[in-house]
């Protein structure tokens, strides 16, 4: 819980929300200490100081995975040989490109996922400082290499399908364009960076700048508002806003949430919304954007959906103990089809949700294939500024197969489109809902 | 089977919840011949005299337990109360932050639970077996119920404190291992198995800072390690032979519900 997969916490387990919108271990950092290693051009020879930067990073990365793989003796490797063998190189390095290189050298003897090391420009990048709890009252996502707006509150100002081409009068494409270039970032990171470019403290007046349906340009002043939810935390996690929505779509039930927090609320509301469709054609779960939480609560909720002893979502591999995703079915667990809409920011504790029930062939999964970050990883930065990623566990869903590099992917691929949008549709809620439908005609 | 290890096996679930991996600690081992080692009844009945006495013990008919529970490793407080009465009924409520609340108990034969993420559940197996055997009252002074075999298996130090390190295997549940303190007869350390639906979780339990509660002695701190999950636990306050009332160890109506619904 643990383990920053989750905003700001340092070390949770079952709390896996992916990224950090704000480390703590940033503000310990000194901005004079970047700003110095960023003016030094790559070739440059390293100072004393900074070869001593690279060395504690080295040790900080080498130290991390012997003590916190999930194997003591990860991916089979002697981790002690592997310190012998890398950290002369460390020292011989020139540069700390060098440096970077020879850890994400060492990391790759893994051949696992979720083991990356991000050079500081590009961790500044996907953890930009400034961000607040102020959001634009519309949510956008990166289609095709652009920013669009998938939802919005506020349509008499901002229409579904518009794209979002500058924010504060900086440019969005540049940003994407580089985050999308460099391999080692995630869509789930490329959206949240994205996102927190949109957000920032309430009540502070954003010009930004769209390109309508006919790709005319549109200034528009932005207010930010407070988000939407109730603000949650667990433990270190200082507090989220955890957002829960439930509505009827014709008569099949629909279900949003944006994270697994806020337990008992939102367990209750989510118990409530499926004794409520009780008799509902179909239910829908939409977890697209939602980077994960407390992984109990994928169980509590598949026990609203089954109806059968003895099931579990999978399986989590620890260093000491290994936990079954058991799942206690309710009395009053829904019978009718389940649709679970995903995307490539559906992550951590979603994937184990929609993976357990695809494996179970108890729902059906519409959108993308999910960020296949299901494991709990922490994302820290090192003392020469990089950001580095690890996982502590490792999950197996229940059909057998590692969540994690791999993701879930849907039953029915389907991805929203600009076009859709403009035209007022979300086509992997039309996808679910068409399903559901047939499902109906069938019986 | 102390106290602290029916706390904390009440905690697993929410505990694992927020678990932690870290890395195994070795004890260090100083096993001697086997032959220069005390019998394990021998070991357990110094512990119970020198935390009160058998006598102490039986005067007792049930007993409220309270205290404060912290999960370090993601700063997670909560408090918790424990009522027992004898023979074998229990219920506990715990309230740990964000989780809310999760009860248990054990009476009539069921042994449940009821927390916001699973909703209401009856135990089975071995599951059930533990609560039931968590739910024995004074089942340390009754060892001999309790326990189907026990036995001295080698000494070790625990915090630098040199132990006996005695294997119990009840007639309920799995086996564990006790260590007791050669110098004052305490018990220092338990390390067992907490059997759930997540499965079999190992479970070390550390207990210090012994106080005398209407003349028994009982550890009032413990740290326990559950696979990488740690937990602190303060017993805050303890009393014996109190008035309760009698619906508490009464099985809530969704859980009698479960157990009629299985009975049939």
């Amino acid at each position: 819980m643990r383990v920053s997969r989750v905003a700001r916490a340092k070390s949770n387990r079952y709390i896996r929300i992916v990224k950090p919108r704000k480390s703590r271990a940033r503000a310990v950092v000194s901005v004079a200490l970047l700003l110095v290693l960023c003016a030094f051009p790559a070739f440059a020879q390293l100072t004393a100081q900074q070869k001593q930067l690279n060395l504690a990073s080295f040790e900080a990365v080498w130290s991390a995975i012997h003590d916190k793989h999930w194997e003591e003796k990860p991916a089979g490797l002697d981790w002690q040989l592997i310190h012998q063998e890398y950290r002369p190189q460390v020292e011989a390095a020139t540069s700390t490109d060098a440096a970077r290189a020879v850890m994400r050298d060492m990391l790759g003897r893994l051949h696992q996922t979720h083991f990356a090391i991000f050079p500081a420009a590009v961790y500044q990048d996907l953890d930009p400082s400034g961000a607040g709890d102020g959001w634009p009252a519309f949510e956008a996502h990166v289609l095709n290499g652009h920013v669009i707006v998938t939802e919005s509150l506020i349509p008499d100002s901002v229409k579904l399908g518009w794209e979002v081409l500058q924010i504060n009068g900086s440019d969005l494409a540049p940003l994407v364009a580089k985050l999308q270039t460099d391999p080692a970032v995630h869509e789930l990171q490329l959206e949240r960076a994205v996102a927190a470019r949109l957000s920032g403290p309430i009540e502070a007046l954003r010009p930004m700048l769209f390109a309508d349906a006919a790709n005319a340009r549109i200034t528009r002043d932005i207010k930010l508002i407070p988000p939407r939810g109730n603000f949650a935390g667990f433990g270190n996690l200082p507090p989220q806003p955890v957002f829960f929505q439930s509505k009827m779509l014709g008569n099949t039930g629909y279900i949003r949430l944006n994270m697994f927090l806020d337990l008992v609320r939102v367990m209750t509301e989510f118990g409530d919304a499926v004794q409520k469709c009780a008799h509902c054609d179909g239910l829908i779960i939409d977890l697209r954007g939602n980077p994960g939480g407390i992984g109990g609560m994928a169980m509590g909720m598949a026990g609203w959906l089954v109806n059968r002893q003895g099931l579990r979502l999978g399986t989590m591999y620890m260093r000491g103990a290994t936990l079954n995703f058991a799942i206690n079915p309710r009395a009053e667990a829904y019978a009718g089809p389940v649709a679970v809409l995903v995307d490539g920011s559906s992550a951590s504790t979603s994937e184990i949700f929609a993976g357990g029930l695809k494996d179970l062939g108890r729902a059906r999964i519409f959108g993308t294939r999910t960020a296949a970050a299901a494991l709990p990883s922490v994302i820290t930065r090192l003392p020469n500024g990089d950001g580095f990623q690890y996982a502590v566990a490792n999950y197996i869903s229940e059909g057998g197969q590692a969540l994690e590099g791999h993701g879930v992917i849907p039953d029915v691929e389907v991805s929203l489109t600009r076009e859709a949008l403009l035209a007022g549709h979300d086509s992997v809620v039309d996808a679910a809902l068409d399903w559901i439908r047939k499902q109906k005609e069938s019986k | 089977m102390t106290r602290f290890e029916r706390i904390t096996l009440l905690t697993a679930f929410a505990a694992a919840l927020a678990s932690a991996p870290v890395s195994a600690q070795d004890q260090p081992k100083q096993d001697l011949p086997k032959q220069d080692l005390p019998k394990a009844e021998t070991i357990l009945d110094r512990f119970v005299e020198v935390t009160g006495g058998k006598a102490a013990y039986q005067k007792h008919t049930h007993e409220k337990m309270t205290g404060t529970i912290l999960v370090p490793e993601v700063g997670m407080t909560g408090n918790l109360v424990r009522y027992s009465a004898a023979p074998d009924k229990e219920y506990s409520s715990l309230q740990l932050g964000p989780l809310g609340k999760a009860e248990s108990g054990f009476s009539g034969g069921v042994a449940w639970e009821k927390n916001a993420i699973t909703g209401p559940r009856v135990k089975n197996g071995d599951e059930k077996a533990q609560a039931q055997r968590e739910a024995l009252f004074n089942a340390q002074a009754d060892w001999r119920k309790v326990f189907a075999k026990v036995e001295t298996i080698g000494s070790e130090t625990v915090n630098g404190e040199d132990c006996y390190k005695v294997q119990v295997t009840p007639t309920l549940g799995k086996s564990e291992t006790q260590f007791y303190s050669k110098k004052s007869g305490l018990l220092l350390k338990t390390a067992t198995t907490a059997v759930s639906p997540m499965g079999e979780i190992p479970v070390e339990v550390e207990v210090s800072d012994y106080k005398t509660f209407d003349g028994v002695l009982v550890a009032t701190h413990s740290k326990s390690k559950m696979g990488p999950q740690h937990l602190e636990i303060t017993i805050t306050d303890m009393s014996f032979d109190q008035p309760i009332e009698a619906e508490l160890f009464e099985l809530p109506a969704e859980i009698k519900a479960l157990a009629d619904k299985a009975a049939k």
